[in-house]
């Protein structure tokens, strides 16, 4: 019981980290517009993680590189094309999905139930240590030091990235900073949800949020914490009915987005009808 | 680094928008020196935008060459001539719910000078101060950019190109909302402007009433091709 809960709360711990990082990184994926970008790239994630099963590596790591050799592949790429971009996603998009379908399949059928696997397709609490906690601190540190040292740069490209570059702002670096670090937080955060449903806790918390406030700082602040939120109360929801952690997780973002949408509803509809008074 | 004293000079330049299969602009020579008010004029779809945009390197010719400060555009140090350069788009118009307000949106034109973690100073807020009372929206700067009028969201973009203290200024249509009080008020600023900082102004305007009179060089521009002023020097 003691070692349950001990683990448990190690899991809770990471799925914090997790959701931060992911409801963060999302925020500023889709106030840059490289949202379909970051799609491929948690594609190629998933691709790499399915890689792993069959090389027999920890699927964790192979997705950290092969997403984050595609985010700066594509990043690069992105930077000297200006039409075609989302052909090229939606091409990357189907041939990862299609590998790890691949990888899957080639990988003994027998190891369907084990953690490594469920990493892959549905996630899972066994695959998280503290060595990948450690990690995820690390990507968290780094990622905040990242945004502050460089936070009126990146606040004018949030504004206005034609604006930022025509004045000399280091556009083409900062949006390969950004897809590395998307990259390293998909990846780290794929044993919680499984591949295939991680880009859930990219979008829903920003969208959710984008209903909340419009104030760039305080979007950021709820998609961090609504990242985090979900990502931890999925994980308690499927502990406790055993259900799988990701899909309970993409369940609970989704209900959250869905709360966020109708509030908003409400409250402008409200605002209108006091506003209608003599 | 050095600079050349030629604010923009291109040669034999031919720019085309990808997926569009007839070049915007084709075999553009025009040099600008420092000190001089260029008007760039001509009707709707001339290729004016073009032709501010591939000075400032944000689209490269495929023929031909393009220097911004006598840097190739197409080089990596493009940024730091960039950085002499203040620039009012021609899409400014940020929709109703832009919440950041007017003073965050002119301090953000100092981003590129801050090394990390370096806050603005308060001499660089005093400027902020100056250059909106200047372009009369002191009483803006706290208002929401997305909430202010055309006009009044053009003269915060104009504040925020003037505060960088630019030696180029690349104007994209900035009477298009504009009042004629406006007008007057933007063409003056940026006539004294020129003779105080020894800059270059490069204005964009189908209408040529406002400045024309005080342009040292007029660009007539015509289906992507340079009609008359063309080369200058
Ligand atoms: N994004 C684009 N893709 C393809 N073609 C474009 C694009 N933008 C402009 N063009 C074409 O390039 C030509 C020049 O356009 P440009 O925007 O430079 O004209 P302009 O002189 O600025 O016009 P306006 O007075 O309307 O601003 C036009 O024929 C236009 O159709
Ligand atoms: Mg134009």
């Amino acid at each position: 019981m003691k070692v349950m809960l001990e683990f448990l709360g190690l899991a809770l711990l990471a799925a914090v980290l997790s959701g931060n990082l992911c409801g963060a990184i999302g925020f500023y994926v889709q106030r840059l517009r490289i949202t379909t970008l970051s799609f491929s790239v948690a594609h190629a994630a998933l691709a790499g993680a399915s890689i792993g099963l069959i090389l027999n590596f920890d699927p964790v790591y192979s997705a950290m590189i092969v997403a984050v050799a595609s985010a700066l592949i594509l990043g690069m790429i992105f930077a000297r094309i200006e039409y075609g971009r989302e052909l090229i996603s939606m091409a990357v998009f189907s041939a990862s999905s299609a590998v790890a379908i691949f990888a899957i399949y080639m990988s003994n059928v027998r190891v369907l139930a084990t953690a490594s696997i469920a990493v892959v397709l549905w996630g899972s609490l066994l695959a998280i240590t503290v060595e990948k906690l450690i990690l995820l601190l690390l990507t968290l540190f780094m990622f905040i030091l990242y945004i502050i040292a460089y936070r009126i740069q990146i606040d004018s490209m949030l504004y206005d990235v034609k604006m930022a570059e025509a004045e000399g702002v280091n556009v083409q670096m900062h949006m390969l900073i950004m897809l590395f670090f998307a990259g390293l937080i998909i990846s780290s955060s794929l044993r919680l949800t499984g591949g295939f449903l991680v880009f859930t806790l990219l979008y829903n918390p920003v969208a959710a949020s984008f209903q909340i406030s419009r104030k760039a700082h305080l979007q950021l602040l709820a998609s961090s914490i609504l990242g985090a939120a979900s990502a931890s109360f999925g994980l308690l929801v499927s502990y406790t009915l055993d259900w799988p952690v990701g899909a309970t997780i993409a369940i609970v973002s989704s209900i959250i987005l869905l709360s966020a949408y109708m509030m908003k509803v409400l409250v402008e509809a409200f605002r209108r009808r006091c506003l209608s008074r003599p | 680094m050095h600079f050349s004293k030629e604010v923009v000079k291109l040669r034999d330049v031919w720019v085309a928008y990808s997926g569009s299969d007839r070049p915007a602009m084709c075999n553009i020579n025009l040099t600008v020196p420092l000190g001089k008010l260029v008007l760039i004029t001509g009707p709707n779809g001339a290729g004016k935008t073009t032709l501010i945009e591939t000075c400032l390197g944000l689209l490269k010719p495929y023929r031909g060459s393009a220097y911004l400060f006598g840097v190739d555009t197409r080089s990596w140090r493009i940024r730091h001539a960039r950085r002499m350069c203040g620039f009012v788009p021609q899409d400014f118009m940020k929709p109703p719910f832009e919440a950041y307000t007017v003073r965050h949106v002119i301090r953000l034109g100092f981003a590129p000078y801050k090394s990390i973690f370096e806050s603005l100073t308060e001499d660089e807020d005093r400027r902020i101060r100056r250059v909106s009372e200047l372009l009369e929206i002191e009483d803006l700067l706290d208002r929401p950019i997305g909430t202010l009028s055309g006009g009044q969201q053009q003269r915060a973009v104009i504040a925020r190109a003037l505060v960088r203290k630019p030696r180029a200024l690349f104007l994209d249509e900035p009477f298009s909302s504009l009042d004629r009080e406006g007008r007057r008020l933007i063409s003056r600023v940026v006539r004294e402007y020129v003779r105080a900082e020894d800059a270059s102004v490069i204005i964009v305007s189908h209408d040529v009433n406002p400045i024309i009179d005080y342009a040292d060089i007029v660009v007539r521009m015509e289906n992507g091709r340079i009609v008359s002023g063309e080369g200058y020097a």
